[in-house]
């Protein structure tokens, strides 16, 4: 922690200098805004409703999956499509501005240029896994609303004073959407998308940018938009979008919540401030037509996020560990900590290592430690080794330790 | 986790600037059995055997109730409700075995009720109580809610047993709730008659999961969780910002929140100075443990500061109103400042106790979602 502290300093000062030389036409020294607020002409130029409408449908979702008197897999799926079955309009929100919509959730699931554009297969395989969970909720988890789980029998365990919804393999599908989300939906969208050279840059965005050429009917030019938009999958929900961290973990039950945990997190606490001052930073940079100042807070983004994701996958793996090592193991505890696990580490699919191609671990990767959670039933027999072993195994790809980011 | 760290990190700080380290003895030299068979022999089993006759009352009040519901059988069935929930305040610390199987506690007295549940069950007709999704339909708060929150006055709460139309679902589900109350009890009494008394008293080592330490580690708990947050600081809005009055034990009665509070404060500190049930006598305990190490806290005997800060939260608390919802909508200050009071004692009791005897916490919060 204390390394950390030392490191930063040197590595804000590091980035500084960087800017300074590369940046040979402009004597422009950028400071980092302290709110997310751009204007052109006394107008804002931020725009990102498009993420606030799907993290509200992504809300509307987790909230429906539970319902176990009202929703059906009719309905949840027509949240996830906001589609009916064969493609046409439905109105399955209760807010009627999300029912307006033509976007939807699917639609931006796995879905970014950089890592879907030629692998159009496996999206279509992801886009495919929330269905099955959304259909299992429904078809395996709501028959047996008033049966005990056990191996094998869906059900419901105590977690506490709270009642936790199990499949057959201990597994709660509603944590399996809302957390795979973070990353099928938020992450990837934001760090392999929106905030990619091929998104940004895509086209002629560099020269309409420098040139203060304008989207037909906004004030903003594509490429602020673009960065826009990846802001909005963490901070646009927020109660007040320009100076959201006062509200940190408010906004959502996705990234900007997930990102709240950090806070009062000693080996953490300094993610979300860093997040959000590259995002400023690399607006006003692009305001300033200044380039690689915006490329290098991109990386950041992709870096920290990334952690992000990994830190909570590893944390809730010590959670489900500890609470199934007692000597009388806690069940519904570690069935909920694990079902969020698992969510965080399907995610870890769409991270991004900065400057790569790649995210910190592959879906093969992934698709193994999933194999592991789901064998034979599941999370009931699950080895503590296991858990120890992938916590370890995601720990080792980032630059935090499993005891950090379990406490 | 983080709470340990601090935990652990506040610890070193108490221990660097006050001199309640280690003193002349040492933990291993003291007799825990002794311990262990004052807790069982004269304060859990005699507690559990008071309570159980106090539950086969309740059930049988109840079953008069059901068959000839009328203002007496009503009043008489109320009582007995008061009296083995005062009497379940001295069993509810005792989470452990098969009452920790069961979940003992979250299945008698988790509050508040759902009283939407509840009129779903009638409805129905059919309810599973072993349920998880069941635990605030059932126990003490829900016949707290059938035996005074139906209705606005007594004849309209008898109403729903004599002239509704589902009147003898109503019925059902009383005599179904003391039944249930009756027969968990039973279980967690049969269990340590049959065999856990002396499993309990024999493991007397000091690891981990040894006797002691988790007993100490659920009597703590309770104090911190069911004591403390649950009926004061939950109700006062410690935890939320802004006072929950509806949050109080036996909210449907209205007058019994105090009371009930009292009954549990008082069985908490006669457990830690090892007084026997029912009686003034006491034995082997934490306090004489602590005595024994003779731990100290800033000069003072830390078994002398526990019991005086027993002492100013029953004194703060005696100002309470006897209904505690009223309480926090007129004059929250007060539950505030008893909550105050009893938190001072957790930091004794988690803090130097623990360090004291040498044992680690085994919970922590969960984080919440």
């Amino acid at each position: 922690m204390d390394l950390k502290k030392l490191f930063l300093p040197i590595l804000l000062v590091a980035t500084a200098i960087s800017c300074d030389v590369s940046d040979s036409d402009s004597d422009t020294d950028l400071e980092t805004p302290a709110t997310y607020e751009f204007t052109r002409n006394g107008e804002s130029t931020v725009s990102f409703t498009g993420q606030t409408a799907r993290i509200r449908m992504a809300m509307e979702l987790n909230d429906a999956m539970m319902d176990f008197d009202n929703s059906t897999e009719e309905l949840l799926l027509q949240m996830y499509r906001n589609q009916t079955a064969d493609g046409g309009d439905a109105n399955p929100f209760s807010e009627s501005s999300l029912n307006e919509e033509t976007k939807s959730v699917k639609e931006k699931v796995a879905a970014s240029l950089d890592y879907f554009s030629s692998n159009t297969a496996v999206s279509a395989q992801i886009k495919s896994d929330f269905e099955v969970w959304i259909s299992g909720q429904v078809n395996e988890v709501f028959p047996n609303e008033n049966v005990l789980a056990e191996p094998g029998v869906a059900g419901q365990l105590a977690d506490g004073a709270t009642a936790r919804f199990v499949n057959a393999k201990g597994l709660e599908y509603d944590q399996m959407v809302a957390k795979g989300l973070n990353g099928a939906l938020m992450a990837d969208q934001m760090l392999n998308n929106y905030l990619s050279v091929s998104v940004l840059d895509a086209g002629t965005n560099r020269e309409d940018n420098d040139n203060g050429v304008l989207v037909d009917g906004t004030n903003y030019t594509t490429m602020e938009h673009k960065w826009d938009e990846a802001y909005g999958y963490v901070f646009g929900n927020a109660a007040n979008t320009a100076n959201p961290l006062p509200n940190l973990g408010e906004a959502d039950d996705f990234l900007n919540k997930y990102l709240g945990r950090l806070i009062g997190d000693s080996d953490f606490e300094a993610i979300p401030q860093e997040i959000f001052d590259a995002f400023a930073l690399g607006r006003a940079a692009i305001v300033a037509g200044e380039y690689e100042v915006r490329d290098q807070q991109a990386q950041i983004i992709r870096e920290k996020i990334s952690e992000m994701i990994a830190i909570r996958a590893v944390y809730y793996l010590q959670s489900g560990k500890n609470a199934l090592g007692q000597e009388s193991p806690d069940y519904g505890g570690a069935f909920h900590d694990l079902s969020e696990g698992f969510g965080f580490i399907y995610s870890l699919q769409f991270t991004r290592v900065p400057n790569t191609d790649q995210p910190y671990l592959t879906r093969e990767e992934v698709e193994g430690f999933i194999n592991q959670l789901t064998e034979g039933n599941g999370l009931w027999d699950i080895p503590l080794e296991t858990l120890d072993q992938m916590s370890n195994e995601i720990a080792s790809k980032f630059d935090f330790t499993v005891e950090e980011a379990a406490n | 986790m983080k709470k340990i760290v601090l935990l652990l990190l506040s610890s070193l700080i108490l221990w660097g600037c006050s001199d309640s380290g280690p003193s002349g003895s040492e933990t291993e030299d003291f007799d825990r059995q002794a311990i262990l068979e004052n807790w069982a022999d004269n304060i859990i089993l005699p507690a559990f055997e008071s309570f159980a006759a106090e539950t086969e009352n309740l059930k049988t009040a109840a079953n008069e109730f059901s068959a000839t519901p009328n203002e007496q059988t009503l009043t008489d069935l109320r009582e007995q409700w008061l009296i083995s929930y005062k009497s379940w305040q001295h069993v509810s610390m005792f989470e452990m075995g098969r009452a920790m199987d069961l979940r003992y506690r979250d299945n008698m007295n988790l509050y508040p009720v759902n009283s939407d549940q509840i009129l779903e069950n009638i409805e129905e007709g059919s309810y599973n109580f072993e349920l998880p999704s069941q635990n605030s339909s059932q126990g003490f708060p829900a016949l707290d809610y059938m035996l005074y929150g139906l209705g606005e006055d007594d004849a309209s709460v008898l109403e729903f047993y004599t002239i509704d139309e589902n009147s003898e679902a109503h019925r059902t589900y009383v005599s179904d709730l003391a039944t249930r109350i009756d027969s968990l009890t039973g279980q967690v009494l049969e269990f340590w008659q049959n065999g856990f008394r002396d499993e309990f008293v024999n493991d007397s080592g000091n690891g981990a999961n040894s006797s002691l330490n988790m007993m100490v580690n659920d009597y703590i708990f309770y104090y911190e969780k069911a004591l403390r947050a649950g009926k004061i600081g939950i109700p006062a809005g410690v935890f939320s910002g802004s006072p929950l009055s509806d949050r109080v034990e036996g909210f449907y009665s209205r007058d019994f929140s105090k009371e009930l509070f009292m009954e549990a404060l008082d069985a908490s500190q006669n457990f830690f100075n090892g007084t026997h049930f029912g009686s003034e006598q006491n034995g082997e305990s934490l306090r004489s443990y602590l005595e024994f190490l003779e731990t100290t806290k800033n000069g003072e005997s830390l078994a002398v500061l526990i019991n005086g800060q027993f002492e100013n939260a029953r004194q703060e608390a005696e100002n309470l109103n006897s209904n505690l919802a009223e309480q926090v909508e007129t004059n929250n200050t007060q539950m505030l400042t008893t909550y105050d009071r009893l938190q001072q004692n957790v930091v004794f009791l988690k803090v130097d106790m623990l360090q004291a005897l040498n044992i680690s916490v085994d919970y922590v919060d969960a984080d919440g979602d």
